[in-house]
């Protein structure tokens, strides 16, 4: 079968689908009909056949190098490999907001199962329609300004390729890991609104979404590692963040979320802070979608640009109607939802948690300031003013480094209210174990005040996870009679939510001094070497020994190779690359590493002379592979948090 | 207003307070300036003490690369007014899409005695390809 004419079907029974679902939704609610409601219901859920159809269309033309489509002839070419084809489909704007609308659909499908026995229940049906006229958005899109489906006049005979940046796996599973993420929070923006506009407000809601809140958080968070792993072993700068605005519009959406994550639990315990979390899951939900919204429309410079291509319009008008229509609703239902008792002391574990909300939060409005701060400038002054890196790591540090502190204090902090002789208790170790830590590390030499800073508050934070651990080890102990090594493991298991949170937290630290080494203690140096000649760059000796150049299928790779020796001893060999692929106009360096535990060795060659000359780019980042780990970790601990407990039959 | 919810509330407005010092000091400290060819050579009050970020067009012809010390010598043309020119240097490696024509991002001071721009980041854009290039040709 004709697979364009599939697609474009497809797309337009997904849209009619959400439509007639909507439409019967809004019957049923009026009439207070139910079986409307059910077959809205049904519907709804249908259009993920609909769009699964449309997207298994797109990757068959991407199998068989239809290249009379635009989309297959703009990011694939016969030499692609097929790994690369399949995965082209969301390489550039059309095919990810396909993917996009997809996985929405996939989603909402779950939920309409998940909800089938709910359908009497008044929120349910407002649930739906949120999630109906959401998907029924990006299928307007789809069916109109961005099908993929769009033909050429003409059909060439080879497609443009994909860039080769592009090429590697991390790059592959990067943007389709940071979509679940920002799509995962629609479900419960849609149960926050269905629970405004019913007056179910409850924490039902909160209850009921918290495992997709925790699954897109962990989406995003594993998302913007596999980016900055991408930026690291392939872009060969050296660097793994670099403060980009598509970067930050990742980060903004993962501040926000794991604020609501924090108070949620605090709603969930105490039933405070319930307008804060409403306004928490839709700050949530829109800088998921300001940041598609900034991706796409190309208001902003960006290493990700896809360059303008209209969509800007439809995602503002979109942003600014979820978020006024939000605003309305939380002021409707402010009188019911705000809280006659709130926070007992200053001292206490929530008003920790108030904190920690408050930190994230001012460090997500500096970094979305810092983005559009050049827009803003120009508009106020009509200047441009613009600012970079440095005013990230310069705004955003000592932020950091506060929110790591409280990370420690929070489980110091009893609930409700702290006393004195328990406060001076739980501290002794931890602080104790902090400024011992920070003598010994300004003894060896690390005087500036930020590093010394990260690491004795990341020696505090973990002393007191440790404590925690022991804590329940040994409770657990006194309770069963077990041997401590037994009992940890069965307590971390049995309180695994609490404890998954933990390791989250633990994570969290490692990435701390994974990054505080790779940035405080980075060294770099850049040389150009005659074959023979050598380098030196902290404890290593880089001698340029062999230069070959060989056709690998759809590229041309010169690779020069380089004897390491670390403190004169031989520490192997490093071969590094630059690899001309037919399709593209620039050439790519192919990153060299060495990873230690003690600090990773990064060796690019960024040009390579008419005698084969080489200039060569060194650098040392110590501990980064720390950050690497920490950040499994922090995926680690959240899959933990989430492992349902013994399956329960829903009561029917 | 129980005292302890003032307490709380002042700790809050002394954070808010701090951030907002944070970012205006990060402006301060950090902010770049755009300004085009032409005006860097027609502005005699240029911010000396801090950075400048420029963007135009490497001239033709004007590319002169030692890569044996990584400094690279160039001339950049203003993106409107093509009579406006730029000397510039900069030490460092020669990116892959630096070459003539292409779009260069340059960030540095400009040296008024030598008449000759130090830049301390250089960026070149190639003229990637963009869905709309299939749909022209």
């Amino acid at each position: 079968m004709n697979m364009v004419l599939l697609g474009n079907l497809s797309l337009a029974a997904a849209f009619a689908a959400s439509l007639l679902a909507m439409m019967l939704l809004l019957t049923g609610l009026m009439r207070n009909d139910l079986r409307c409601i059910e077959s809205g219901r049904r519907f709804l859920a249908g259009v993920a056949v609909f769009t699964s159809m449309a997207a298994l269309a797109l990757s068959r033309l991407f199998m068989t190098d239809a290249f009379q489509v635009e989309y297959v002839a703009s990011y694939s070419d016969r030499a692609l490999p097929l790994f690369y084809k399949a995965t082209s489909f969301w390489a550039g704007q059309k095919g990810s907001l396909l993917f996009w609308a997809w996985v929405l659909s996939l989603y909402i499908a779950l939920v309409t199962w998940n909800t089938r026995r709910e359908t009497r229940q008044k929120n349910t049906p407002y649930i739906y329609l949120v999630l109906a006229a959401i998907l029924g958005f990006f299928l307007l899109l789809l069916n109109t300004v961005s099908s993929p489906f769009t033909l050429l006049s003409f059909t060439p005979p080879d497609g443009q390729g994909l860039n080769p940046m592009l090429q590697n796996p991390g790059m592959i599973f990067h943007p389709p890991t940071l979509f679940l993420g920002y799509i995962g929070f629609t479900i419960p923006f849609a149960y926050a609104v269905a629970a405004m506009i019913s007056g179910r407000l409850d924490p039902g809601w909160l209850r009921k979404t918290r495992r997709w809140n925790i699954l897109s958080w962990i989406f995003l968070t594993i998302g913007i590692i596999l980016g900055g792993q991408w930026a690291y072993v392939e872009l060969g700068w050296g660097g793994f963040w670099a403060w980009d605005p598509v970067e930050n519009a990742s980060f903004i959406p993962w501040l926000v979320s794991t604020a609501f994550i924090h108070t949620a639990i605090i709603q969930e315990r105490r039933n405070i802070m319930r307008v804060w979390n409403m306004a928490l899951i839709v700050l949530t939900f829109l800088t998921c979608i300001f940041g598609t919204y900034l991706v796409r429309s190309g208001v902003l410079q960006s290493v990700h640009d896809f360059g303008a291509t209209g969509l800007g319009g439809f995602f503002l008008v979109f942003l600014l109607v979820t978020g006024i229509g939000s605003t309305i609703l939380i002021a409707e239902s402010y009188s019911q939802l705000r809280t006659r008792h709130s926070l007992e002391s200053l001292l206490s574990r929530e008003s920790t948690f108030l904190f920690n909300n408050v930190i994230l939060l001012a460090i997500a409005f500096s970094t979305l300031f810092g983005t559009v701060f050049p827009l803003i400038s120009e508009m106020v002054t009509g200047r441009k003013l613009t600012v970079g890196e440095p005013f990230f790591n310069q705004v955003n540090t000592p932020l950091f480094l506060l929110l790591l502190l409280l990370t420690g204090l929070c489980p110091l902090i009893g609930w409700r209210r702290a006393s004195a002789d328990n406060l001076k208790k739980n501290f002794l170790f931890p602080a104790t174990l902090a400024i011992a830590g920070a003598m010994v590390l300004f003894g060896t030499g690390v005087r500036e005040f930020y590093p010394l800073a990260a690491f004795s508050l990341a020696l505090f934070v973990s002393a007191t996870i440790l404590g925690e651990f022991a804590a329940g080890a040994r409770a657990r102990k006194r309770l069963t009679g077990e041997n401590l090594l037994v009992a940890l493991p069965r307590v971390l298991w049995k309180l695994r939510r609490r404890y998954g949170g933990y390791v989250v937290h633990f994570g969290m630290v490692l990435m701390v001094i994974g990054i505080t080494g790779a940035t405080a203690f980075k060294q770099e140096k850049e040389a150009t070497l005659q074959r023979g000649e050598a380098m030196t760059i902290g404890d290593y000796r880089l001698r340029y020994t062999d230069f070959r150049s060989f056709q690998d299928r759809n590229r041309t790779v010169y690779a020069a190779t380089l004897d390491v020796t670390r403190q004169g001893r031989p520490a192997g060999r490093m071969t590094t690359e630059r690899r001309y692929y037919i399709n593209a106009e620039q050439p790519t360096t192919e990153v060299s590493l060495r990873i230690s535990a003690r600090e990773d060795l990064y060796l690019t060659m960024p040009t390579i002379g008419s005698n084969n000359e080489i200039t060569i780019r060194a650098a040392i980042n110590p501990l980064l592979v720390w950050g690497w780990v920490g950040g499994g970790l922090m995926v680690l601990g959240g899959i933990m948090a989430i492992i349902p407990s013994r399956r329960r039959r829903p009561t029917p | 207003m129980k005292k302890r919810a003032k307490k709380t509330i002042l700790a809050l407005l002394l954070i808010l307070g701090g951030v907002g010092f944070l970012i205006l000091k990060g402006i301060s400290d950090t902010g770049v300036y755009y300004r085009t060819v032409a005006e860097i050579l027609s502005d005699n009050d240029l911010p000396q003490q801090r950075g400048v970020r420029v963007s135009g067009n490497v001239m033709p012809g004007s590319i002169e690369y030692d890569q044996q010390n990584l400094l690279l010598r160039f001339m950049v043309r203003d993106m409107k007014e093509a009579d406006k020119t730029l000397r510039v240097s900069y030490r460092g490696v020669r990116p892959d899409a630096f070459r003539e024509e292409a779009e260069v991002i340059l960030e540095g001071r400009f040296d008024r005695t030598n008449r000759t721009f130090r830049a301390e980041t250089l960026l070149a854009k190639c003229p990637s390809k963009y869905e709309s290039e299939v749909a022209k040709r």
